[in-house]
């Protein structure tokens, strides 16, 4: 009985974090959306801009493809839904400030003796 | 002891589970912890936070060693001159970046083949849990597929640098590009014996709709790998 009742209990958790995951023609509009972004980024390397006006739409590219991927593929944006936790979306989105953050200083700071 | 510690819920969830936890653990691929997320998964992604940082810091060293190099190539530096022929190192200062080096349209199908295998590895994953086997074999072979014309793509890219002069030991940029590039092509190989395990797996008929968690697991690898060149992708090739 005791057997019975844990195995429908994680019958239950498992099929809990199934159904929240996206659809199959979800999943094809995420990846047509890479793509597409994919080739945008490639246009703007061709697209005879140079500097921060190259690189700002780059960098924002390169970070709504990691978002798509992360959270439509790696399921993140689902699994923390069920972590119901805003600790873990701080923990993740903290992380990331802050490593972009010190990224950021690093690089301005940095200075090469020639 | 471990159950006199836990919290009320997980007390009452353990309360009775001698054997329950036991077959929890083997036939569903993962405890579920207070979180609602597997201790498996939770796992996986402490992982891939480790890889996080050791790829932070490749991706960081190769930026530092470009600027360091360049900077001195600009500066007409004999001992980084002479590491490279004079043809790609007269492209290099005309251009003032190492831009001249890379074959963008062939590195663009490349990633596209990347991500496409991202797409097949979630669709092998919701066929196990949908209990489609016959399918998700296929698109397990055609993720491994896709990620091994990857590979052959960046032997092929290897050689054509190599040739064109750009070797491993010969300065700062070669080392950097080389090790970082590597380094992800060296996951992205680990990816593909992984995902040939689960295939055979499959075959033997032992990978059911209850173990759909492992798939889950690789998947999540699977994709870090790709995701980490979502960004090599821009910071490598398309920044000049």
């Amino acid at each position: 009985m005791a057997d019975t009742t844990t195995d429908t209990q994680a019958h239950a958790g498992t099929h809990a974090d199934h159904a929240v995951h996206p659809t199959e023609k979800q999943y094809w509009i995420v990846f047509v959306a890479l793509a597409v972004f994919t080739a945008i980024e490639v246009a703007l390397s061709y697209g005879g801009l140079e500097g921060v006006q190259l690189v700002a739409p780059l960098v924002v590219l390169m970070a709504v493809k990691f978002m798509l991927v992360a959270g439509a593929f790696m399921h993140l944006y689902f699994d923390l839904k069920i972590l119901n936790g805003r600790l873990f979306t701080w923990a993740f989105g903290g992380g990331l400030v802050l490593a972009m953050g010190v990224y950021a200083v690093v690089f301005a700071a940095f200075r090469f003796q020639v | 002891m471990t159950d006199v510690a836990d919290p009320p819920a997980e007390t009452e969830a353990h309360a009775d589970d001698g054997h329950g936890a036991h077959e929890e653990a083997h036939g569903h691929g993962g405890h579920h912890a207070s979180l609602g997320l597997s201790n498996m998964k939770l796992a996986m992604w402490l992982f891939l936070g480790s890889e996080c940082l050791l790829f932070g810091a490749l991706i960081s060293t190769y930026l530092l060693s470009k600027a360091r190099f360049v900077a001195e190539l600009l500066a007409g530096n004999p001992r980084v001159l002479e590491t490279l022929p004079v043809g790609l190192a007269e492209e290099f200062i005309e251009a003032g970046s190492v831009e001249p080096m890379w074959d963008i349209p062939f590195t663009s199908g490349s990633s596209f083949i990347l991500l496409m295998s991202s797409l097949t590895m979630v669709l092998a994953h919701k066929a196990v849990t949908e209990g489609d086997y016959r399918n998700s074999r296929v698109w397990l072979a055609a993720t491994a597929l896709l990620g091994s014309t990857f590979i052959a793509g960046q032997v092929y890219e290897f050689t054509a640098f190599y040739r064109e002069g750009l070797s491993y030991d010969g300065n700062l940029f070669g080392s950097a590009f080389y090790t970082l590039t590597g380094f992800h092509g060296a996951h992205v190989t680990g990816g593909i014996i992984m995902l040939l395990s689960l295939l055979v797996v499959s075959f033997r008929g032992k990978l059911r709709q209850d173990r759909a968690e492992t798939v889950e697991l690789v998947g999540l690898y699977w994709h870090f790998v790709d995701v980490v060149w979502v960004l090599i992708f821009t910071i490598v090739y398309l920044i000049p």
